[in-house]
């Protein structure tokens, strides 16, 4: 008898204890994701019921050019950042890793000093920096191009230099958890390949880099799925120009809610981006998974 | 000499760790350095492997000056206290890991590595990965690891000290076992006196960077050189009299210890009013109706013998060896005495007096 009330007893104390993560949850992810995915199948305008239209959202997506450009921007976007931002964080943190004491304290907070910085400051920052008349910068341009260079304006660069704002912002936290792992490493293992006769790039290539791998597989996979959802610095300083040329999902799904009141259809975007950033870090994170067994 | 050490220093900083160690290491011999944490050890291993740079003196190997040369190329190979098994390959691959690096041909890697696991018996473990291993086979695979490489000299830092204590006894045997097989030099760090006394040609016994004494393990427990090597060696370890000495009758120095009259046989003739401190090791005690009054408080019963600790007046302890069937009762007063030619005196320094 007495077992079965504490039984009861532990129960009701998980349940208690869970509660507020599943309230909060179900409030905040799971409603308005389901909400999202039903209004997707209606006509509705932001706010207000509409008529349910089945699939006819989708259909008119597969004929919206913008949505094709939009796609195929999130996709530079995320070839632009994914990869080199990892590859660069690995450097930086193989670099501090070697350093000593209060420097390597004092190198480390210089690069993880952007991260803090709300993306407004950090786009202000870069579009003074990158001003086509006063820009600090533009002297660089000017002597490697022979001219100045309208970044923002430019159809060409201005995905690229999205892509280098935010990974001068976001590359802070990656080189930490590349610290972290490096720090997991034993020192026993350098020790023992030094006695073994590797060199540097044996010790990185045999030693450092497949026991580093699980991080690394990480911070592809969270870059995958953060670079995907790229709204912020596209909205503050291109606007997804020129010629729609930096155009984004998310910006997609902001114009069509927000500024055309078409919930429906916004929400159908919103489905099809949630559905890809899903499959796509799934994917990315098995197969890198298996990769590191091998 | 496989490895000579002249005039060894080591510092960090300003903290000298390794103060001015000279010593010779003869081709085959398995020597050992003991002695307690912080002596200094495991620093002057490491010194000798090249993963620490000396300060001062002169590291030969094989008769060449190595004190510069990188680890590498000094023909040494070292087992880790944690073993540094790379976790991320099989066992095959860490104990071909030199190899690989060297670009060793696939033949001769094959070779080498079935050649060391089988004097390790480790054939059947080759496929796996070290985190599917025991203990005991880990240690076995950092030790093939370190076979494949066929050093000059063996290092070995405190590694079978993350085994249970049963693992440790038959590691011990293992090792002992494998220096007759391969015949190398090796050189063992431990700080345990037992792993020091069984598998040692040579031991070294260190503490404070000083190598206190060395020599092959029964001369250190009979002739101990000092205090500390006469404590540190034995166990369990030997028992420390104060006393002062009273006169002497012909080569007898007679000594007082607790009002009761002690004699030893030594050559040095200490005045009379000499503070001295008396060894006596635990199964040269004998149990008799006259000699050092003490107090039974307990018996540490092994079978075949045990250990009684009594209590001094001044309540410090004496162990003392008993094979002779039932022993005292606890709170019991018993009577101990020595012979002559056991008793070691050492001065107020620690030094002995012979």
């Amino acid at each position: 008898m007495a077992m079965i009330t504490n039984r009861r007893r532990d129960v009701a104390v998980a349940m208690s204890l869970i509660a507020p993560f599943v309230v909060t949850f179900a409030l905040v992810f799971l409603y308005p994701t389901v909400r999202m995915v039903l209004l997707s199948f209606t006509d509705a305008p932001l706010i207000g019921n509409g008529h349910w239209i089945g699939l006819e959202n989708f259909k008119r997506l597969m004929s919206d050019r913008l949505f094709f450009t939009s796609l195929k921007n999130n996709g530079y976007f995320v070839l632009l950042t994914v990869v080199p931002t990892t590859a660069l964080a690995l450097a930086i943190a193989l670099t501090i890793n070697r350093l000593k004491g209060a420097l390597q304290a004092l190198v480390l907070a210089l690069f993880f000093l952007p991260y803090i910085l709300p993306v407004s400051v950090v786009t202000e920052i870069w579009m003074w920096m990158l001003d086509f008349q006063f820009g600090i910068i533009q002297p660089l341009f000017a002597s490697l191009y022979g001219k100045s260079i309208p970044v923002f304006k430019n159809p060409y660069w201005v995905m690229p230099t999205v892509a280098a704002v935010t990974i001068w912002w976001t590359n802070g936290f990656n080189v930490l958890l590349f610290i972290a792992g490096l720090r997991n490493i034993p020192q026993d293992f350098y020790e023992a390949a030094s006695l073994d006769g590797a060199t540097r790039w044996q010790m990185f290539r045999r030693v450092t880099w497949p026991l580093l791998w699980p991080v690394t597989a990480l911070i592809l996979t969270l870059q995958l799925i953060l670079q995907l959802k790229i709204f912020d610095q596209v909205y503050l300083m291109s606007k997804g120009g020129p010629f729609n040329s930096s155009y984004v999902l998310l910006l997609m799904v902001y114009r069509e809610a927000f500024q055309l009141n078409h919930g429906g259809y916004a929400s159908a975007i919103a489905v099809v981006l949630f559905v890809v950033i899903m499959v796509v870090s799934v994917l990315q994170f098995q197969l890198l998974r298996s990769r590191g067994q091998k | 000499m496989a490895v000579q050490l002249r005039n060894v220093r080591k510092s960090f900083g300003t903290v000298e760790v390794i103060h001015d160690v000279s010593m010779d290491i003869a081709a085959g011999e398995f020597a050992v350095f003991v002695g307690p944490s912080g002596c200094g050890k495991s620093t002057l291993l490491r010194t000798i492997a090249g993963l620490e740079d000396t300060s001062s003196g002169q590291i030969s190997i094989e008769e060449q000056d190595v004190t510069w040369t990188e680890p590498a190329k000094r023909g040494v190979a070292m087992v880790f206290q944690s073993y540094a098994l790379y976790p991320h390959l099989s066992v095959y691959e860490n104990m071909a890991f030199s190899l690989r690096l060297r670009r060793a041909s696939k033949r001769e890697i094959e070779e080498k590595v079935l050649e060391a696991a089988a004097i390790l018996r480790l054939e059947e473990q080759l496929h796996k990965k070290p985190s599917q291993l025991s203990g005991g086979q880990r240690q076995r695979v950092a030790i093939g690891r370190a076979i494949v490489r066929q050093p000059k000299v063996f290092l070995f830092d405190e590694p079978l000290s993350n085994l249970d204590a049963e693992l440790r006894v038959q590691m011990r045997l293992e090792l002992a076992r494998l220096h007759k097989q391969i015949g190398a030099t090796m050189i063992y760090v431990t700080h345990d006196q037992v792993e020091a006394m069984t598998l040692a040609d040579k031991i070294f016994v260190l503490k404070g960077g000083i190598v206190q004494q060395s020599g092959r393990p029964l001369d250190l427990y009979r002739d101990p050189d000092n205090r500390f090597v006469a404590g540190f060696i034995g166990s369990p370890a030997m028992n420390f009299l104060e006393g002062t000495v009273t006169g002497r009758e012909g080569d007898l120095t007679i000594l007082e210890v607790d009002r009761t009259e002690m004699v030893a046989r030594i050559d040095a003739t200490p005045a009379p009013g000499t503070s001295v401190a008396l060894g006596l090791r635990p199964e040269h005690i004998r149990v008799g109706e006259t000699g050092l009054p003490v107090r039974m408080e307990m018996a540490e019963e092994l079978g075949g013998l045990s250990f009684l600790h009594t209590r001094r007046p001044d309540m410090s302890e004496i162990v003392v060896e008993w094979r002779d069937g039932e022993h005292a009762r606890m709170g019991e007063t018993l009577h101990l005495a020595c012979s002559p030619d056991k008793i070691m005196v050492f001065d107020t320094e620690g030094h002995r007096m012979r």
